[in-house]
């Protein structure tokens, strides 16, 4: 890993790392994807899933789920304080980075991503799956009393304060959603946002750009070529990364936090959705901050 | 107005219990044809489905029944996969008319939302309207 310059390369690990460690009591495989019936068909063996729907994300409010029901989604799926968590899942682990930011949102410290995801794993690896879905002990987990999340999450109060100090912001989504030309799917208009456009001041970078085409993470000397020489960044820059529901921005915060050192990089997991909706907040239309 | 194939099929699974309704989508995802050979090489941004983040592609040509369509979807996106056998198979035989007329209720009568999640549902309204789209243009050519 250390080929590819990265900050902070112990928070990845290869696929072939994983194949070897599949045995290995202290580290726990968990597969997020988007796509639900992924693991059900065919997954990692040994991996558990995590869905960030329906286990991460608290049913009644908006907001991830509190800390005895994560404590019992870890005692159940095996996992202790002091396993090391690789997560993997579809869509160049976009909902895996997401996974890993909810993990160390609940303080679990040993957190990492299995760089590549599903595809490198079934595509070019050509690593073996199973549908067998595996049972572990149960854990006596425990989310640390002195837990501190502000520095990986920020709420809209925050983001406005953020906007009006002229700090910068990174939008993920598709450059058709920052411009304002697309608020919602057809037939699903309860999924979209009163208004079109991005929060102002905000660079449009999307997410997928930071991904090669074998789902592996770009070198860090590529992604400083986006981040910093075409969006202008820096590492001691404070950023805030959003794009419709924070997933998506995961993998940014990831990028930005991890492989290239940003000291000070937060999720605004409330993202379009929510800012889209706010009454009194300012928003810009068009392909320009 | 679906087809009372589709109906039947889309009843069988909203009367499964979420576990049973997993399997049965794996197996619509399983069973798939493949895509014709003479589609292959037009599967181009024209003719994918662009909301979802796997590459789908949806094709239709004129029949004697009407129009047949077909689709390209990849094994490792076995939601949208299973959801298009199931929409394949309940429309085999269904008249222009009844496919360009699909609801897109169908989704959320089968059962779907609650096994994928609200968010997860833009891929398939994606392939229900993209399908629409190539079986009225193809019936209009």
């Amino acid at each position: 890993m250390s080929a590819q310059n990265y900050s902070d390369p112990s928070v990845l690990v290869s696929a072939e790392w994983v194949h070897e460690h599949l045995n290995d009591p202290s580290v726990k495989v968990v597969e997020s994807s988007g796509d639900a019936l992924l693991y059900p068909m065919a997954h990692i063996p040994g991996a558990v899933k995590i869905d960030w729907h329906n286990d991460l994300q608290d049913q009644t409010v908006r907001d991830y789920i509190a800390n005895d029901v994560f404590e019992n989604l870890c005692q159940k799926n095996g996992i202790s304080n002091d396993t090391t968590v690789v997560f993997y899942g579809d869509d160049n682990n976009w909902w895996a980075c997401y996974a890993f930011w909810a993990f160390k949102l609940k303080g679990h410290t040993n957190c990492k991503i299995l760089n590549g995801g599903r595809k490198y794993w079934v595509e070019t690896a050509k690593l073996p799956t199973t549908p067998e879905v595996p049972s572990y002990p149960a854990t006596s987990y425990k989310v640390p009393a002195d837990l501190d999340w502000r520095e990986l999450r920020v709420f809209r109060e925050g983001v406005l304060e953020h906007v009006k100090a002229s700090l910068p912001l990174v939008d993920v989504r598709s450059p058709k959603e920052y411009s304002g030309e697309r608020t919602h799917m057809e037939g699903y208009p309860e999924e979209g946002v009163l208004r079109g456009g991005h929060i102002p001041g905000a660079l449009s970078c999307p997410w997928s750009r930071a991904v090669g085409d074998d789902g592996r993470f770009k070198t860090a000397e590529e992604l400083r070529a986006i981040y910093e020489q075409e969006l202008h960044l820096k590492p001691t820059d404070d950023v805030v990364a959003y794009c419709r529901i924070g997933e998506r921005s995961s993998l940014t915060w990831f990028v930005l936090k991890y492989l290239l050192g940003y000291q000070k990089v937060r999720n605004y997991d409330g993202s379009w959705t929510e800012w889209g909706n706010v009454v009194g907040v300012p928003i810009v239309k068009g392909a320009l901050p | 107005m679906p087809t009372t194939k589709l109906t039947e099929l889309v009843e069988e699974l909203a009367d499964c219990d979420p576990k049973e309704r997993i399997e049965m989508l794996l197996d619509y995802a399983r069973s798939l044809p493949a895509l014709p050979e003479r589609f292959a090489d037009l599967r181009g941004p024209e003719n994918r489905v662009e909301e979802c983040q796997s590459p789908i592609f949806l094709f239709a040509e004129k029949s004697p029944e009407g129009v047949s369509w077909f689709a390209d979807v990849p094994l490792e996106a076995p939601t949208v996969r299973g959801f298009v056998s199931l929409l394949w198979e309940g429309t085999q035989g269904a008249s222009v008319e009844q496919l360009t007329s699909l609801s897109y209720d169908v989704i959320g009568q089968a059962g779907l939302k609650e096994i994928l999640g609200m968010q997860r549902m833009n891929g398939l309204v994606g392939v229900l309207r993209r399908l629409k789209k190539v079986v009225s243009e193809t019936a209009a050519s």
